[in-house]
């Protein structure tokens, strides 16, 4: 009696009744199947079967679109993370945000990864605003694509300023007590809405709690249903934009 | 592309050569049979619909002018996300998120700047009329920015056709990297011009 | 099968009239359309801050014999900071003595104090101490000036500081700061005429 094989065992987890209901086919390697496996996949599916030739150039994109959704993506995984030993209380926040340097294991490298792809990501969407004007791609069909994205922008600099409160520290504290300010310049209703920004009359725990859901749910939320919208008129709207 | 007609179905099944101006619709395989050999270009596809040209999908391709999205776009997207999260996961092993004291509602530090987007803003209020910059600025700022597609109505998508709405925008965008970089890196305690070499009051 | 009852020319709407169908759709239309706004303005409702206590409400700060216990400097003009209401009180009397520089024979403040509110109108910054050289209240952050009567001199800010009213009942000083005033206009001079290019510097 001989003893199955490595190749014996693939052979038998890929002949399960269990595999197969995962996975339809083979792995594609033919036309035929990888057009099928684009198609049969919900996340795939985000893309068309076949795109034009010069959306796959780096130069044509510079991929800033996707490196922004990436960088959500990673966002959301390292803020999940965050979240386990954060509470936003004005007693704990900072407290929390040092043990998470000193007391958990990669604590430091997640906090430093959420920071830094935050600021990369603000500018990444800023650039990908720069590079669709460029080449000219609000054009119509696609107007009101560019207005979701605008709005995207306006999301992506809201959570990035509200998740700069968070650590309460100095630089937190004043960034957003004179960031917040700019807004009591508005010519009506200037007092109430700072008022209503900041929960109360000055950055404190009202405005921790504030800040910190609408960082950490509410503006996830709106962003990613806006993205969905965003990714879907690309397709309706007849793909990416042609070359110049 | 635009087909008239829309074939019958039976006819199309039993006899596709009676209509000469119908193309022929290849069935596909059912799933069990294996797939032809894969010689990209000599496949048949299945007719999913027909989409006529003024419709509001732009069907301005042909075959040869796009690629199989496996492995032509998935794998740029794959190694530019690997990129990204090695060059993210290398830079926060190296640089260290900051943190300062603990914040003290009483005490004002000497510098205290906003995050850097919205420096220039803050630049641009030590010039400026308050109302003005503070407020009026970027509510007009975003409103014209989510307006800019239906505002400009030229038709032309290259450069040199739209050279005024280009300079524009280019203007507002230099504009704002420079006034960021004057809030970022000159200005120090007290809102003082200070050069860069003089020191770096900047936090990001 | 017979025919089904159709509108005709006997039967339809008069023109100008609409259907019964017409109806309940926009009745339905305009139901959520109603229901989406008082949603909206529901969530603003609910979302408005519940502020108890502290800031936003009625402070005591106690009289002036207790004021002058807790800060001796307030009779000699020094402004007392009150951290609870984040507030200066002005002694006016003492205070303008002390900046013409004759802080002997100070006559009694009685009701002419200020309640400067510390928060700079500029853009948020705490501002501190008054400066010893100048006997102005210099702001860290952007370098707005203001004399001890909390007119702005000089500096991005646009307008003076901002206070608070006060009652004064049996002798106790009870600041409300649930009601802020602003401060003078920029222009404002009604005490400590000195313009900037006379001063020394406070801040670094």
């Amino acid at each position: 009696m001989t003893l199955p094989g490595p190749g014996d065992v693939v052979r038998y987890v890929k002949e399960s009744g269990l595999w197969r209901s995962l996975f339809r086919q083979p792995y594609p390697t033919t036309s035929r199947t990888r057009a099928l496996a684009v198609m049969n996949n919900v996340f795939l599916h985000l893309h068309p079967v076949r795109v034009k030739k010069h959306a796959v150039r780096y130069t044509y994109t510079f991929c800033l679109g996707g490196i922004s959704f990436f960088l959500f993506l990673m966002l959301t995984v390292t803020g999940v993370y965050l979240m386990f030993f954060y509470v936003p209380s004005v007693a704990r926040a900072y407290q929390d945000i040092i043990s998470i340097e000193n007391a958990v294991a990669f604590g430091q490298l997640t906090r430093n990864m959420h920071r830094w792809a935050a600021h990369l990501m603000v500018l990444t969407v800023f650039l990908h605003m720069i590079r669709v004007f460029y080449h000219g791609a609000y054009k119509p069909p696609r107007e009101f694509n560019w207005t979701i994205g605008v709005l995207l922008l306006f999301s992506t600099l809201w959570l990035s300023f509200t998740g700069y409160l968070l650590p309460w520290d100095q630089i937190a504290f004043w960034a957003i007590t004179v960031g917040t300010n700019m807004a009591t310049y508005a010519p009506f209703l200037s007092r109430e809405s700072s008022f209503w920004l900041l929960g109360g009359i000055t950055v404190d725990q009202g405005t921790l709690i504030r800040f910190y859901v609408m960082h950490v749910i509410a503006f996830p939320l709106i962003a990613a249903i806006l993205m969905v919208v965003h990714f879907w008129r690309i397709r309706k709207d007849g793909g990416i934009s042609g070359p110049v | 592309m635009t087909i008239e007609k829309r074939p019958n179905a039976t006819a199309d099944k039993t006899a596709p050569s009676q209509a000469p101006n119908v193309p022929v619709i290849e069935r596909s395989p059912g799933p069990k049979l294996p797939g032809p050999p894969g010689v990209p270009g000599t496949e048949r596809f299945r007719l999913l619909a027909y989409v006529k040209q003024e419709s509001m999908v732009r069907v301005d391709k042909r075959p040869d002018e796009t690629v199989l999205t496996w492995p032509h776009l998935l794998r740029p997207e794959f190694l530019m996300a690997c990129l990204i999260a090695v060059l993210l996961i290398v830079a926060s092993v190296f640089i260290n998120a900051p943190l300062e004291d603990m914040a003290h509602p009483y005490v004002t530090p000497h510098v205290a700047k906003a995050p850097w987007y919205f420096l220039g803003l803050q630049e641009m209020l030590s010039y400026f009329n308050a109302t003005v910059i503070g407020a009026f600025f970027p509510f007009v700022y975003f409103i014209g920015l989510a307006l800019i597609a239906y505002v400009d109505r030229s038709p032309y998508k290259a450069v040199r056709d739209r050279k005024t709405a280009w300079v524009f925008f280019l203007c507002i965008m230099v504009g704002g990297v420079i006034v960021t970089l004057l809030g970022a890196f000159f200005r120090g305690p007290g809102w003082n011009w200070v050069w860069p070499w003089q020191g770096i009051y900047f936090t990001l | 099968m017979s025919q089904l009852p159709t509108y005709g020319e006997v039967h339809g709407p008069p023109i100008g009239e609409m259907t019964r169908r017409t109806f309940m759709r926009r009745l339905i239309g305009w139901g959520v359309g109603l229901l989406s706004l008082e949603f909206l303005a529901g969530t603003f409702a609910f979302t408005w801050p519940n502020v108890r206590g502290g800031l936003g409400g009625k402070v005591v700060l106690g009289s002036a014999t207790d004021i002058v216990g807790a800060s001796p400097d307030w009779a000699t003009g020094q402004p007392y900071s009150y951290q609870k209401a984040r507030i200066f009180l002005v002694n006016v009397p003492a205070g303008e003595a002390l900046v013409d520089g004759k802080t002997d024979n100070v006559p009694d403040p009685k009701k002419n104090v200020l309640a400067l509110y510390r928060k700079c109108p500029h853009l948020g910054c705490q501002i501190p101490q008054l400066c010893d050289k100048s006997h102005w209240f210099e702001c860290l952050c952007h370098g707005s000036k203001y004399t001890i009567l909390g007119e702005k001199r000089a500096g991005p800010a646009p307008r003076g500081m901002d206070r608070f009213p006060f009652t004064i009942e049996n002798g106790i000083y009870v600041v409300d700061t649930g009601k802020l005033e602003d401060g003078p206009p920029i222009g404002t001079e009604t005490f400590d005429k000195r313009t900037i290019d006379q001063m020394p510097h406070c801040a670094a």
